[in-house]
């Protein structure tokens, strides 16, 4: 029984990363048509460092993903510290509006905010996707920043209050150092959500200036270069790379 | 502290995040019904006037309500090949491995979840135009969505397998039950929320996908998604496209409206 | 050190009323336990002594000084709280620094200090440790140390040894009473556990329902309990009703129960007054019974007797073992105590 549940979890993981490994395998094919004898070779990496486009578009998605996750992990943290304190009249509504963005389809809500930057005169663009990328990280900062809240109750800033500490002092010595790994894997949650973004990139996206995902939705369209495979490893490599950092800070699955 | 200070502070606190929310996400929602109920999009000098013609035309026009059905049908695919490949997932995950290989293997299957889903759904032509060339058919759209969101089926069953007590299993079976009756009376009701939570994160998402069809299916692909899509891309019929998103939205609503009694009901047997 | 004094506090919660109309002294220096059911408010009570909860009507001060305007962190109070809230990422030493570092007390005087107090509560030499690395005993004595540390008017303890095991609470116990009485700091703390209130207090405060039912010392408010509901919840206590007359009450049968003081018609007797025997003297109250229940427990015997008068509920006896002699269920007894301790209650 238990061998067969085990070649079973063999099976979906095989499933599970089948594509992202041939892939990766051919970025480093010599091959432009994915045949096999496969010869090891970078030359897709160099034709990547010429082609001006997708460095461009790269660059856009990183420095995006820093930008709104910075914004995002700060109003957010902010947020939850309003909503886990306090108990107040609008509190249930207020944690039911977190769910839309991340529940509506995010095809609907990219649409929205396109005709609704149009009509007041935003436009489309990278600041556009800017101001789309933190609304679409809000939640989870919030979400993931106020569980940690929740797990220590009120009980250490009041212990801290009958220390004589003042509000700010309280705050500085006690709240933060004990949010501070909540805080980091939400802001690397949120640089994740914006890196990977590509829906509302997409309908925000000005023509010539655009994001990394939106590059190589375009390029797979017209015709395809096996640059885009070198592109897509490195994206997919820089991904895990921040969801393992992450999963240090934050356990998933083995602990409740 | 009185009363009306902390209101104060907490407004204060709560402003910036719910403002941003609001202007980003929920007033352009606002707009975009609004919109939907426009003969044209009124800028530059054009005139618009109220008409429910779009709306209409949602059920008048056979390509948008037979394809919505087919996004619904697709979406039901995609949702049950989820749950029954991913319920074994979290059973084994809760009941044969632990301590820190569950922890590994468990961030094995979510990682993929939490890259680029355009990268990965673009991998999948890679494999399917290869050796298998079945690329840009309705299995291949099946596959590569299945493929993007199994690991939320499985990571919401674990989840509420890890929260059944072993123990309850346990007395099941001291009572005269077998495996398979402990498994069928015990685990699956109490397992419900799990699978429930997964079929909406799952259901809703895949109804609304187009970026998988186009990619996987080619431009043959025709769903409420892709349609919708091209309403914004391609023929700039902007209310229109506006009026079948909340035809979408509404269809979802209706699906949850009618799937979450029914199945509660059956949670409280 | 210091007096608080709370007068005519109330606290509500939409519908529910915490606190009713709560007026108490807290006297320099005393050990003072306030016992009660839980919901019963002597939680709310202790948290608007903090500053934690403020009161919607009435007056709190310290040493004749109102404190309703003053801030938690201003009032100078060492709190030990029922989960001891140790800040877990400090070290021991460091969460007995924090009060002192906050204030901005100079370095080499908080170190003195962390030393003396670390050994004030037996934990020299732990310092480094993280409070996840203790045991719950040795966290308590951190937070009591902690909560002491700064030199506080006033300590406030939150059922403080409610998690601990037996025996470890019965050390605690001894030890609290110990420090406290070293550093004579006048100390309020919080139970539902009526033996810890018992032996521990100066003073006890029994509130029930948001209200003081009694206050007095753990001898007076147990030997004579003012009403039903202090006379049953310290200790166990036999119940008595019927009409008033001169000197005590009739009970439904005709039989009178001599009671001390004047009654109104209700009458406790504590089951360790009463006597079993087969025979008593004229200055006793005395009725006649049939024995349900015997529970033997080497030195004392506890007696379940049924008395007809008294309908259902049995009538409870602790007698000490002192013969050696057993009165087998369905023997039938005469109950005898003196009329002195039949207290009359009020409802």
């Amino acid at each position: 029984m238990r061998f067969l549940g085990l070649t079973y979890l063999g099976a979906i993981l095989a499933f599970l990363y089948l594509p992202i490994a041939i892939m990766m395998l051919m970025a480093f094919n010599q091959s432009p048509l994915y045949e096999l004898p496969f010869t090891f070779d970078l030359v897709w990496f160099k034709a990547l460092a010429g082609n001006e486009r997708l460095l461009t578009a790269g660059w856009n998605s990183v420095w995006i993903a820093l930008v709104s996750s910075a914004i995002a992990t700060s109003i957010g943290t902010v947020a939850a510290l309003g909503l886990a304190r306090n108990e107040f009249t609008g509190k249930r509504f207020l944690q039911l509006m977190l769910f839309p963005p991340i529940t509506i389809p995010w095809l609907i809500i990219g649409t929205a905010m396109l005709i609704f930057f149009f009509w007041t005169g935003v436009g489309r663009g990278l600041h556009a996707i800017l101001l789309g990328h933190v609304a679409l990280s809000l939640p989870y900062v919030i979400v993931v920043v106020g569980a940690r809240l929740a797990t220590h109750g009120p009980e250490l800033e009041e212990a801290a209050a009958s220390l004589g500490a003042r509000p700010a002092q309280a705050f500085f010595r006690v709240t933060v150092p004990l949010l501070a790994p909540g805080i980091v894997a939400a802001g690397m949650f949120a640089f994740a959500v914006s890196f990977d973004q590509f829906i509302i990139s997409y309908f925000l996206a000005a023509p010539g200036t655009s994001t990394l995902p939106v590059e190589i939705f375009t390029a797979i369209r017209k015709g395809f270069t096996p640059e885009i495979n070198a592109i897509s490893s490195i994206v997919i490599i820089i991904s895990m790379s921040l969801v393992l950092v992450v999963s240090r800070f934050y356990r998933f699955g083995g602990e409740r | 502290m009185p009363g009306a200070e902390k209101h104060l502070r907490v407004t204060f606190l709560v402003a910036p995040a719910y403002l941003w929310l609001a202007l980003t996400v929920f007033l352009p929602l606002a707009v975009m019904l609004f919109f939907s109920f426009l003969t044209a999009v009124p800028v530059g000098g054009r005139e618009a006037t109220l008409t429910l013609q779009h709306y209409v035309s949602f059920f008048t026009k056979k390509i948008y309500w037979y394809n919505a059905l087919r996004s619904l049908e697709l979406a039901a695919y995609v949702t049950l090949a989820c749950v029954v490949l991913g319920y074994p997932v979290a059973v084994i995950l809760t009941r044969m491995i632990t301590g820190r290989a569950r922890e590994a293997i468990f961030l094995m299957i979510i990682l993929p979840f939490w890259t680029n889903a355009l990268v990965r759904t673009f991998s999948w032509t890679m494999v399917l135009r290869g050796p298998f060339d079945i690329i840009f058919t309705y299995p291949a759209i099946v596959i590569g969505l299945v493929h993007a969101y199994l690991p939320y089926a499985v990571l919401t069953i674990y989840v509420s397998l890890q929260a059944i007590d072993e123990r309850l299993i346990e007395a099941a079976r001291a009572l005269g039950a077998s495996k398979r009756q402990a498994f069928m009376r015990v685990m699956l009701p109490l397992s419900l929320p799990g699978v429930l939570a997964g079929v909406f994160l799952i259901f809703i998402p895949v109804t609304g996908s187009f970026m998988e069809p186009r990619i996987l299916g080619g431009k043959d692909a025709i769903m409420l998604g892709p349609i919708i899509e091209s309403q914004f891309t391609a023929t700039f019929n902007w209310p229109l496209g506006a009026a079948l998103s909340f035809m979408m939205l509404a269809i979802i609503l209706l699906m949850l409206a009618l799937g979450y009694p029914l199945l509660q009901r059956h949670m409280e047997r | 050190m210091t007096t608080i004094s709370v007068t005519s506090v109330s606290k509500s919660y939409g519908a529910f009323r915490a606190l009713d109309d709560v007026s108490i002294e807290f006297r320099d220096g005393e050990f003072f336990g306030l016992l009660g059911p839980s919901g019963s408010g002597k939680t709310t009570l202790l948290r608007a002594i903090a500053g934690f909860v403020t009161p919607d009507r009435g007056r709190i001060a310290f040493d004749g000084e109102e404190v309703d305007r003053t801030p938690v962190h201003k009032r100078r109070i060492g709190m030990v709280f029922q989960s001891y809230a140790l800040f877990p990422h400090l070290s021991v030493a460091r969460n007995l620094a924090f009060g002192l570092e906050v204030r901005g007390d100079p370095k080499a005087e908080t170190e003195r200090r962390i030393e003396e107090y670390l050994a004030l509560v037996r934990l020299a030499g732990l310092g480094g440790r993280k409070p996840r690395e203790l045991s719950g005993g040795q966290q308590q004595r951190v937070a009591l140390a902690r909560a002491l540390i700064t030199g506080p008017r006033v300590l406030l303890l939150d059922e403080p040894l409610g998690a601990l095991d037996r025996k470890l609470r019965q050390e605690m116990q001894v030890e609290l009473r110990d420090i406290q009485r070293r550093t004579g700091i006048t100390t309020i703390f919080v139970t539902h556990d009526q033996e810890e209130a018992l032996t521990l207090s100066d003073r006890i405060a029994i509130i029930n329902e948001g209200r003081i039912v009694q206050v007095g010392s753990p001898q007076e408010v147990y030997e004579r309990p003012v009403s039903v509901f202090a006379a049953q919840f310290l200790g166990d206590a036999n119940l008595f009703s019927g009409k008033a007359t001169t000197g005590g009450l009739v009970l439904a049968d005709g039989t009178m129960i001599r009671v001390s003081g004047q009654s109104a018609g209700l009458a406790v007797v504590r089951p360790e007054k009463v006597r079993i025997g087969r025979s008593a003297g004229a200055e006793l109250n005395t009725l006649k019974g049939v024995v349900m229940q015997s529970v033997y427990s080497g030195a004392s015997v506890i007696y379940r007797v049924a008395v007809p008068v008294l309908g259902e509920t049995p009538f409870l006896a602790f007698v000490q073992n002192s013969s050696g002699e057993l009165h087998a269920p369905g023997s039938e007894v005469t109950l005898a105590w003196d009329a002195a301790h039949t207290m009359a209650v009020a409802p």
